[in-house]
């Protein structure tokens, strides 16, 4: 497995003086050949100094804590500079510095693709910048052993620095900002270290990709985000908004054995991959269906491992839709009762496989009520808390791919149960799923919140957690004291958050 | 020369406790022993038990051998008692008299792995006749009191016999092997010796034996006994013609300490009580129409507190299970007050056993091999916890999500299977192109035939339908049908067998 970290998180965390050591053997200076040009295009480069409040899913009542770090940027417009999601991500101050100047400038995000791990800020006053060379951006992913410059603010130092590499890899690989998102990855082999993230990757002054994570156990291996998911960023907002990416929604499995090929009445020609589940509520829902062979997509032959052919490579046959947007549409063509099925598909958003990714600038939903702690169940949680619960598990993982979220808009968890005379003698359910509340099956927070404020005060409020066999009471008339000392003892200011 | 081994000891705690540091006491003086040490090696016999259990992960052979010595007492009959645990998977054993001149092959005549408890006679009373010349049996002693002295038996390396006296410290219910099984069982404070490694000793009180050593914490000094009540039914059911083993109710219980779940389930502050979980169908508790929600009160009018403990005549506060498993026996009526609905009512029950072969996912297998199939590459097994224990140290997290599903809930599975089968792996062959990545499935039907075991699995794959070149398999919530074409499979099969596979299959 690829164990791929990201670089804020390094930059953070307090161990930026192990990569200070490999850091400080690369970067040569510009060679003597660089043309003036060059060194202007450096005043280009910017150092992003932000200061973050990163939320405390343990203790969602908290604050959160403050924290910091520094980026890289690159201007690629009039007052656009872009970076990586990561550098700015839970951010309360952005601060720009041009290259050999001690001002800052004040910024803003101005659109920010966590899926993509990229960014776009502005400052407040341009000004100062409006002289400054403009990036362009190529449109070709750089090929195999091509030398490249990566231009950032790593560690080790205050002023610009520069590496260079080769093109060592091309990828899909998975993108360690959001925890759930694969795109297209350059892999090159000069160290990207913290600092360096967001920073512009140069062939011949044309940006070829946004330096954005590095590998942990491996020396000299930097990850870039090529130009076709800058490009298809950029496109993305050019409406005003970020969409995100979409998908189709399907499942497949490889048609490579011969006596499953036979048993389906397909050719052995190495055509063509099964669909064997389809999300619900997708943009494929009802039109696709488990048992289908896929064999095209936009006119791509999908072969038995489900991979097409594009500009001479063989990529996965999701690549697609990565290149598409929310509406527009895919035409896929299906063998279904040994009869042939054209579709076009309207891709969608769909935005309930947000529940594995990471969310950044988001307030913690919670709920505190006679010291029991609910929170819904999602990735920052599931990060910081670790379930053992299996039901629990089974819920996250079926979460999308069984569409429990139409029925669940949450999935309610008890987080924990603040110690108070009144809870002391509780069995200890956290890191259960809430079941029901005096009855009535759980399927919000919100909903939660109105079963536990009802009209009619109940005797005694009964929780049903799932897989527990023995439901937790408290009796209603102590509520109110209780939750007064709680709240005292542990300093909650609010008893509850509904909103993100 | 003196063999210090505390190993044995210590891996028997580490299953139960967190293992202390391996310390080697320094001998004490011994302590004045009411009995002659010398006349005591005449009542004890070595055993030495080789074990191999079967690869989870290739089920047609078996892993590594490993063995185990332990010194067991002589009962009545020319009979050894020793613990369960000597004797799982057991490919040989062999007894040894304590000066080392005399060895026997053994054979188990009797064994309750629940209660930790095995009988070992002569594979060949004819050939080894005279082992037991001059050997006189342990009488079984009155089961001690609290405070009581016993005698630990160790004898070492050289042949010289140990007596470590130790006090009866206290009585629990708990259990000393398998998890889950309670079983009444001594705690006796004694500081022991590093002698020469066993698995488990008799315990002897005044010269009788009152109990097998089953454990021993160093760094406490605190032994497990399993208690002589125990050991006098385990031998005197053995005597019978069929040996039943020990009751179950059947239900899951939560203790009633928590005020506002008392409230809720009107239980009179005067009343202790246990909240029933689960009732196991078909079990004594549900023949007998005690539900999810009763509270039991007391049993045979012994009450029992809100921590489900009862109070013992002899040892004192014990746990309700005791005046189940460890004083009665199947067939044998209870009755049993339960709070229902804030009213009290007398259930009557008549007791049953859980057979493990009537487990969806048994618990252990010892002594058995392991249902099997393999089908072109593809290996198939039977869900069982020793399977999931695979997994490793953290099976419990690590192991697939749906087949640990099946272990917590057997309930939602029990009405399609009699036992879950389950695709463990693929062997790449000609026949499992394109299926090497599949693992960890649970099999629904084969060539349209549900599976309820490994033998309606053998069958299904003896033929596809008619008219039909392949065998089709189908998954359980899995929109999945795969294909194993029946010449290639069948041809792969035998390939395999001539590379070493011993047997494709095994349901037993």
């Amino acid at each position: 497995m690829i164990d791929l970290f990201m670089i804020k998180h390094i930059f953070l965390s307090g161990l930026m003086m192990l990569v200070v050591k490999a850091q400080t053997a690369v970067a040569p200076l510009p060679q003597q050949t660089a043309t003036p040009t060059t060194t202007q295009y450096y005043q280009s480069v910017v150092r992003i100094e932000v200061s973050t409040q990163v939320s405390d899913y343990a203790t969602p009542w908290n604050a959160g804590g403050f924290s910091g770090g520094i980026g890289t940027g690159f201007l690629i417009g009039p007052n656009k500079f872009l970076t990586n999601a990561h550098v700015i991500s839970d951010a309360q101050r952005i601060l720009i510095t041009i290259y050999g100047s001690p001002q800052k400038y004040a910024a803003k995000v101005e659109f920010v693709a966590h899926d993509c791990d990229l960014a776009i800020l502005s400052v407040e006053d341009f000004t100062p910048f409006e002289k400054l060379p403009i990036f362009s951006i190529g449109t070709a992913v750089p090929e195999l052993e091509s030398q490249v410059r990566v231009i950032g603010y790593p560690v080790g130092g205050d002023r610009i620095s520069v590496t260079r590499g080769v093109v060592s890899r091309i990828d899909f690989q998975p993108y360690s900002h959001s925890r759930s998102d694969s795109h297209l990855v350059v892999q090159i082999d000069a160290a990207i270290n913290p600092g360096n993230s967001g920073g512009p990757v140069l062939q011949e002054n044309k940006v070829i990709g946004v330096a954005f994570q590095g590998l942990r156990k491996a020396d000299n291996t930097g990850y870039i985000i090529p130009t076709p998911v800058i490009n298809r960023f950029l496109k993305d907002i050019g409406d005003g908004k970020y969409d995100h990416y979409t998908e189709l929604g399907i499942s497949e499995f490889p048609l490579m054995n011969p006596a499953m090929r036979e048993a389906l009445h397909l050719p052995n020609d190495g055509i063509g991959v099964l669909i064997v589940a389809v999300t619900p509520t997708s943009c494929s829902d009802g039109l696709v269906k488990p048992g289908d062979v896929l064999v095209a997509i936009d006119g791509n032959q999908v072969d038995s491992s489900g991979s097409i052919l594009i500009d001479g490579e063989k990529v996965n046959m999701h690549e697609i839709v990565e290149r598409k947007f929310a509406g527009d549409k895919v035409a896929l063509r299906l063998r279904r009762n040994e009869e042939w099925i054209d579709l076009n598909v309207e891709l969608k958003v769909l935005p309930q496989a947000k529940m594995y990714s990471i969310k950044y600038e988001a307030k913690p939903r919670y709920i505190v009520f006679g010291g029991l702690v609910f929170q819904p169940l999602d990735t920052n949680l599931y990060a910081t808390v670790q379930f053992t619960d299996i039901s629990v598990r089974r819920l996250y993982a079926d979460y999308v791919s069984k569409g429990l979220f139409q029925k669940h808009k949450d999935i309610v968890i008890l987080t924990r149960i603040q110690e108070d005379e009144m809870t002391s003698q509780l069995p200890n359910y956290s890191g259960k799923a809430l079941a029901s509340i005096n009855g009535t099956e759980v399927t919000s927070m919100d909903q939660a919140n109105e079963l536990l404020n009802p009209k009619e005060m109940p005797t005694h409020f009964v929780f049903e957690f799932i897989g527990v066999d023995r439901p937790l009471i408290l009796p209603a008339s102590s509520i109110g004291d209780a939750n007064k000392r709680i709240q005292k003892a542990y300093s909650i200011k609010n008893l509850s958050n509904l909103s993100e | 020369m003196k063999y210090f081994s505390l190993l044995p000891f210590l891996l028997v705690i580490s299953c139960e406790k967190p293992s202390p540091a391996p310390v080697a006491t320094a001998p004490t003086p011994a302590p004045v022993a009411p009995i002659d040490p010398d006349q005591i090696k005449s009542s004890v016999v070595r055993v030495n038990s080789t074990q191999q259990v079967w690869n989870p992960g290739q089920p047609w052979e078996k892993g590594p051998a490993k063995s185990r010595r332990a010194l067991a007492a002589l009962v009545e009959g020319n009979l050894i008692l020793t613990s369960a645990e000597m004797v799982t998977d057991a490919t040989f054993l062999e007894l040894e008299s304590t000066d080392g001149t005399r060895h026997a092959t053994a054979k188990v005549i009797n064994v309750d792995y629940e209660a930790n408890l095995t009988l070992l006679g002569l594979e060949d009373p004819e050939k080894d006749k005279t082992f037991f010349d001059g050997m006189k049996p342990l009488e079984i002693s009155i089961a001690p009191d609290i405070g009581a002295k016993l005698d630990i038996v160790q004898v070492e390396e050289n042949g010289r016999a140990l007596l470590t006296s130790g006090t009866l410290q206290s009585a629990e219910v708990l259990s000393t092997f398998l998890p889950g099984q309670l079983f009444l069982t001594y705690q006796v404070k004694a500081a022991m010796q590093s002698s020469a490694s066993s698995y488990c000793l008799p315990a002897l009180s005044n010269g009788k034996l009152a109990g097998i050593l089953s454990s021993y914490d160093s760094k406490d000094q605190i032994c497990d006994v399993i208690s002589t009540t125990l050991v006098s039914r385990f031998l005197t059911d053995s005597k019978n013609e069929s040996y039943k083993g020990f009751p179950n109710l059947g239900v899951g219980v939560a203790s009633t300490e928590d005020k506002a779940f008392r409230e809720w389930l009107k239980i009179p502050e005067t009343e202790g009580g246990l909240y029933i979980t689960k009732v196991r169908k078909n079990s004594a508790a549900d023949l007998a129409k005690m539900i999810k929600g009763d509270v039991m009160l007391a049993i045979d009018g012994m009450p029992i507190d809100r921590r489900g403990y009862y109070k013992d005549s002899q040892y004192g506060s014990l746990y309700w299970i005791q005046m189940v498993r460890g004083t009665k026996s199947s067939g044998d009526p209870l009755i049993i007050k339960i709070l229902r609905d804030g009213k009290m009512i007398d259930v009557n029950v008549t007791l049953s056993r859980q057979e493990e072969s009537t487990r969806l996912v048994p618990f252990y297998q010892f002594g058995k091999a392991p249902n099997f199939l393999v089908k072109g590459g593809m290996i198939f097994q039977e869900l069982s916890r020793p399977l999931l224990e695979a997994y490793g140290e953290e099976w419990e997290t690590r192991a697939p999500l749906n087949f640990l599903d099946v272990l917590g809930n057997p309930e939602a599975y029990q009405d399609k299977f009699d036992r879950v089968v389950c695709l463990t792996g693929v062997i790449p062959t000609p026949s499992t192109v394109g299926y090497e990545s599949l693992r960890n499935l649970i099999i629904s039907k084969v060539n349209g035939k549900p599976i309820r075991g490994m033998n309606e699995l053998i069958d299904a794959f003896k033929k596809p339908p008619l008219g039909v070149a392949s065998h089709s398999i189908e998954f359980l919530d899995e929109e999945l049908v795969i294909y194993l074409d029946e010449l290639t499979s069948d041809a792969v099969d035998k390939a395999l067998l001539q590379r070493g596979l011993p047997i494709l299959s095994r349901a037993e």
